[in-house]
């Protein structure tokens, strides 16, 4: 009695253009209600939608990046339904002529690599928010997200369970920030997923029915909604009864999907051409010019960091796992050839920091700018790399500027040995009972001395000169 | 000095001999608008503002040929500030944010919008009978029908209150009101004119156009209707001529071509003696007639009426009652809030034609109806270039016949379509086609259909202009005077 | 045509059915399909379809922010709304 799950992934990613697919509003996140509305996404009488160009040069990166085939001529289609966030009536999205179709990418479950098909990615705009709980028996509508692009991303039924589907969702994820065409900020709502479920027997040919979980956008959500809805279904099946092919929500509060009410229920799109857009044509030496400027992929950084920056396998796969810190390690160096200590200090301390407060390296304080300064200060000795722990943790509470930190709190190194050279001299004065114990054979008591000098100056002597002055003053 | 059907032509020369001022010109219009106010061809009027433009332009002096020209823009396009109906109660109050292209390009050059022309509602009908704001007049005869769905502009024109009007044609919605209203109307080649501003029925049908009394007032207006619009992406990106250049051209040895699947046997005699005596006129002017042959054109209508209701079907669905336009009273959820406001804000013939269209739309239709519909259109379309390729012209009748009496079509919708027998093939292919006065059924004018091939305008400007300076049936006014 | 179907083509175009015009309705989508199914005849075989009578690409935009901030002119010509948003009965999903 062994079931089976089969479950495919619809994945809309927010494109990262300035403005939306068809209009000339902004898709800048936050924005007081309805104020990055054009005429156009408001679907007035009489008004018609333009495409955006940056939208089709993005979703030609993703379909680069998974070795799909490209549709250098694509269409448009309406997709017709009413509700209160969709001012048009319909939406414009790609049916018939999507601009990439089969590709593949890879994932690792736990060590294990597995290739996911994709069917297709098409291009489709967003709608507006419906806000229902903040008005006294009505339903609020903002129109400022509708009319943003999104890149639909189908994969085929090929993902087994639900460490595969969030190990896909990553692997999406990843890849649309290092090819920037996404910002991959879930909060913001930037990629949200749809995932489709069934269950089978073990030796069964044919699928079974499956049911749709709308709008999941953590990973937490996905794995969870997944789990309990193979539970619902095995229950369903083993009590005699069928799954119905239904629309769900997943309610995170009660870990729970129930299906939707407000599902119509004959759902017929009656998809057709949008007879006011024209195809658009990616010429021959656009689709070259896209192709030759490919941001650098994980899989090329990484093993880039490897050959060029020395970096070992370890090093090269965390910094090279997310576009951000990638970022923050390339800037860092260009300021210090030594890329073993941008790598020490990444793979260390930000990341011990990154796990202490269980966040992402985007969700932090520190920029990548800040980063490279600090990197800077301890390569050209201005601070110790002791002081410089605790000046990263003053920006990563503060955001705060490094050179600032380190100017109000005083906290430049004393690298000027003379000045170095005259409070040894007047520790090892201070100190004969020592000064004789050392010097009669007690090696360790060396440390006591650099302890002193430390503690007069606060931690901020250059240990490595007070080591050889303190040797040439006591060891002569 | 009456203004009352004068061409754009003639006043154009008054304005330029200070015969007259705008100020007195425009300010007469709207003497000439109240004084038929029966003829309800007007929906809203934009009196101070026409005033206010006048008066500026007597203090600036201005010489183009369309500055201080009275217009009347069919309530289709988007005019800012000013209500923009579409002879619909769903848009009784709405008032636009912006100003549709054609509009600003025809003010721009000068025109002066004296208020919004009445219209079949979406601009769906042939008689000007299915507007939320009555029907409209015929010049021609109290109980006849204007034609549709630019009635409103047909009759304005027509009555003489203004030489020139705005007009939208999808399925004959120009050429057919020109006829039964004996002025002279043009659709254009699709593309020519942009659809920003223009509220949508049939988006891959849709062209505005002008309608005025003569065929080279016509070309004076299409030469500022035209543009190439970034905001529109089937706008044409062609070099637009100037249409008046070839009027004078003589049209010996040009081929004009008779389509031999148009059963005019089935015409009433008096209608097919008009239609002979314009080919005797042509052959007097040395034109050769060539029988040629549209294999696919009885399907013209069907295609139609299922093209035309899908798109429309889809355009209509953001009248919702949310964003915009009417909205039910107490709306008890949002399924009643759709429900109500559509099927009180729509009335019968849109209905309709939004239930055909997501019929012919829905799935398991899809591939008989609306992909055999565009499957059609294609062997249309190609039949027409095939045609081209041996004639300058085609040829027909507008219309069936005269104006009718309103009420009379009866409930069945079918009669109606009918009307746009020989008009809807240019639709379907996207060619331009016009339609001139060139005779009387009955004392009630009747017009004449040219089509001309992709971008050629000029050419059927050309042949209409020959025929008028040669004929004189659109110099006839429903007073029984001629003018000239 | 049955009348299920007319049911369900009313409701996907939200439009009201009842005792009033029901039957006209249904006869008159009857009528037009009985008309429109003419088409059958046709022979279409390896035709591509024409959507549009221009054959040509579409042009498209550069991707910068054009649109000024409109909320008041869109919110005052709502049949309902506050200073923010437009209004809906509430939806429950």
């Amino acid at each position: 009695m062994s079931w089976e799950t089969v479950i495919g992934l619809e994945i809309h990613v927010q494109l990262s253009t300035k403005s939306k697919l068809f209009s000339g509003g902004s898709t800048g996140f936050g924005a007081e209600p309805n104020t990055h509305v054009d005429l156009i996404d408001m679907g007035l009488p009489g008004v018609l939608p333009v495409a955006n160009r940056e939208a089709f040069h993005k979703a030609i990166r993703f379909g680069l990046a998974t070795n799909a085939e490209i549709n250098q001529v694509s269409s448009f289609d309406r997709k017709n339904y009413f509700y209160p966030d969709l001012p048009k009536g319909y939406q414009i999205t790609q049916m018939t002529m999507p601009i990439v179709g089969k590709g593949s990418i890879k994932i690792d479950v736990d060590g294990i690599e597995k290739i996911i098909n994709i069917t297709r990615a098409h291009l489709e705009e967003d709608a507006g928010k419906s806000i229902h709980d903040l008005f006294d028996g009505e339903t609020g509508v903002d129109l400022n997200r509708a009319g943003t692009p999104l890149l639909e991303i189908v994969s085929e039924p090929e993902i087994s369970n639900a460490k595969e589907a969030v190990a896909y969702f990553k692997a999406i994820r990843q890849l649309v920030t290092f090819l920037d065409i996404c910002d991959g900020n879930m909060a913001q709502g930037s990629m949200r997923c749809d995932v489709n479920v069934s269950i089978k027997k073990e030796d069964a040919t044919e699928l079974g029915t499956r049911a749709e979980i709308k709008n999941i956008n953590s990973f937490k959500f996905i794995e969870r909604a997944i789990n309990y809805e193979i539970e619902r279904q095995i229950r369903i099946i083993e009590s005699g009864e069928s799954v119905i092919q239904e629309t769900r929500l997943y309610d995170s509060v009660k870990n729970e999907t129930r299906s939707m009410r407000s599902k119509e229920e004959a759902n017929d799109y009656r998809y057709f051409p949008c007879p006011d857009l024209l195809p658009v044509v990616i010429s021959d030496k656009e689709f070259s010019e896209i192709k030759d400027n490919l941001p650098e992929l994980p899989d090329e950084k990484e093993k880039r960091y490897i050959k060029e920056s020395n970096l070992d396998e370890a090093e090269a796969k965390i910094i090279s796992s997310s576009k951000t810190m990638a970022n923050m390690f390339e800037e860092a160096c260009a300021k210090t050839n030594d890329s073993k200590l941008v790598a020490n200090w990444l793979v260390g301390d930000v990341s011990a920091l990154l796990n202490k407060d269980n966040i992402d390296i985007e969700e932090s304080k520190l920029s990548s700018n800040n980063f490279a300064v600090l990197i800077e200060r301890i390569s050209d000795s201005t601070i110790s790399g002791k002081i410089a722990k605790s000046v990263l943790e003053e920006v990563w509470e503060s955001g705060e500027d490094v050179d600032k930190i380190i100017k109000d709190k005083g906290l430049v190194q004393i690298q000027d040995e003379s000045v170095l050279e005259d409070i040894s001299q007047n520790i090892i004065r201070d100190n004969p009972s020592q000064v004789e114990a050392y010097k009669g054979g007690k090696d360790k008591l060396f440390g006591f001395f650099v302890g002193q000098v430390m503690k007069e100056t606060q931690g901020k002597a250059n240990p490595k000169s007070v080591n050889d002055i303190l040797k040439k003053l006591l060891d002569n | 000095m009456s203004i009352q059907y004068k061409s754009i032509k003639d006043l154009s020369n008054m304005l330029l001999k200070r015969d007259i001022s705008h100020e007195e010109l425009i300010k007469e219009t709207f003497s000439l608008i109240e004084s038929n106010i029966d003829l309800n061809a007007f929906i809203t009027l934009n009196k101070d503002s026409a005033i206010e433009k006048a008066i500026s332009l007597d203090n600036n002096k201005v010489e183009s040929t369309l500055s201080g020209i009275p217009i009347a823009q069919k309530d289709l396009f988007c005019t800012k500030d000013l209500r923009t109906t579409c002879g619909s109660n769903m848009l009784s109050s709405f008032v636009p944010p912006y100003s549709a292209t054609v509009i600003t390009n025809l003010e721009n050059a000068g025109c002066i919008s004296v208020g919004k022309t009445n219209m079949d509602e979406f601009a769906m009908g042939s008689s000007n009978e299915t507007s939320f704001f009555g029907n409209v007049e015929n010049p021609w005869g109290k109980n006849l029908v204007p034609g549709g769905s630019s009635g409103g502009s047909a009759s304005a024109v027509s009555s003489g209150i203004v030489p020139a009007a705005t007009g939208t044609d999808t399925g004959g919605s120009i050429r057919q009101p020109a006829s039964l209203c004996g002025i002279t109307g043009l659709k254009p080649t699709y593309g020519r004119i942009s659809r920003w501003g223009m509220i949508a029925f049939a988006s891959s049908l849709d062209q505005a156009g002008p309608m005025a009394r003569t065929a080279e007032d016509c070309a004076i207006l299409l030469n500022h209707m035209c543009s190439h619009d970034l905001k529109d992406t089937t706008s044409l990106d062609e070099p637009i001529p100037d249409f008046t250049e070839d009027l004078d051209k003589p049209i010996k040895g040009m081929k004009i071509g008779i389509v031999k699947e148009f059963d005019l046997s089935k015409l009433d005699n008096d209608v097919v003696k008009v239609f002979e005596d314009s080919k005797n006129h042509y052959e007097s002017m040395g034109a050769e007639f060539v029988e040629i042959s549209l294999p696919n054109i009885s399907l013209s209508v069907p295609t139609y009426y299922v093209v035309a209701p899908a798109e429309c079907s889809s355009n209509l669905s953001r009248f919702d009652g949310v964003k915009f336009g009417t909205r039910c009273d107490d709306p008890k959820n949002l399924e009643d809030l759709y429900i109500r406001t559509r099927s009180e804000g729509f009335g019968d013939e849109v209905k309709r034609r939004i239930l055909i269209g997501s019929y012919v739309l829905s799935a398991g239709f899809y591939d008989a109806y609306y992909k055999k519909a565009q499957q059609v259109r294609r062997l249309i379309k190609n039949d027409f270039d095939n045609a081209f390729s041996q004639v300058d012209v085609i040829m027909s009748p507008t219309t069936r016949g005269a104006a009718f009496e309103a009420g009379s079509k009866g409930s069945d919708p079918i009669q109606m379509y009918l009307e746009d027998l020989f008009t809807i093939p240019a639709n379907l292919a996207g060619l331009p086609a016009l339609s001139l006065p060139n005779g009387f059924v009955n004392n009630k004018p009747i017009g004449l259909q040219l089509i001309g091939n992709f971008l050629e305008e000029s050419k059927i400007l050309q042949f209409a202009h020959n025929f008028q300076k040669t004929s004189d049936f659109h110099l006839k006014t429903p007073r029984g005077e001629n003018i000239s | 045509m049955d009348k299920k179907t007319v049911a369900t083509i009313a409701y996907l175009s939200r439009i009201a059915l009842n005792e009033g015009n029901e039957e006209k309705i249904t006869s008159d989508l009857e009528n037009i399909i009985k008309f429109v199914d003419q088409l059958d005849a046709a022979r279409v075989d390896g035709v591509e379809p024409l959507s549009n009578p221009l054959e040509k690409k579409a042009h498209t935009r550069e991707d910068k922010v054009t649109a000024e901030n409109r909320k008041d002119t869109f919110l005052e010509r709502s049949p309902r709304s506050n200073e923010d948003y437009f209004l809906v009965p509430r939806v429950v999903e």
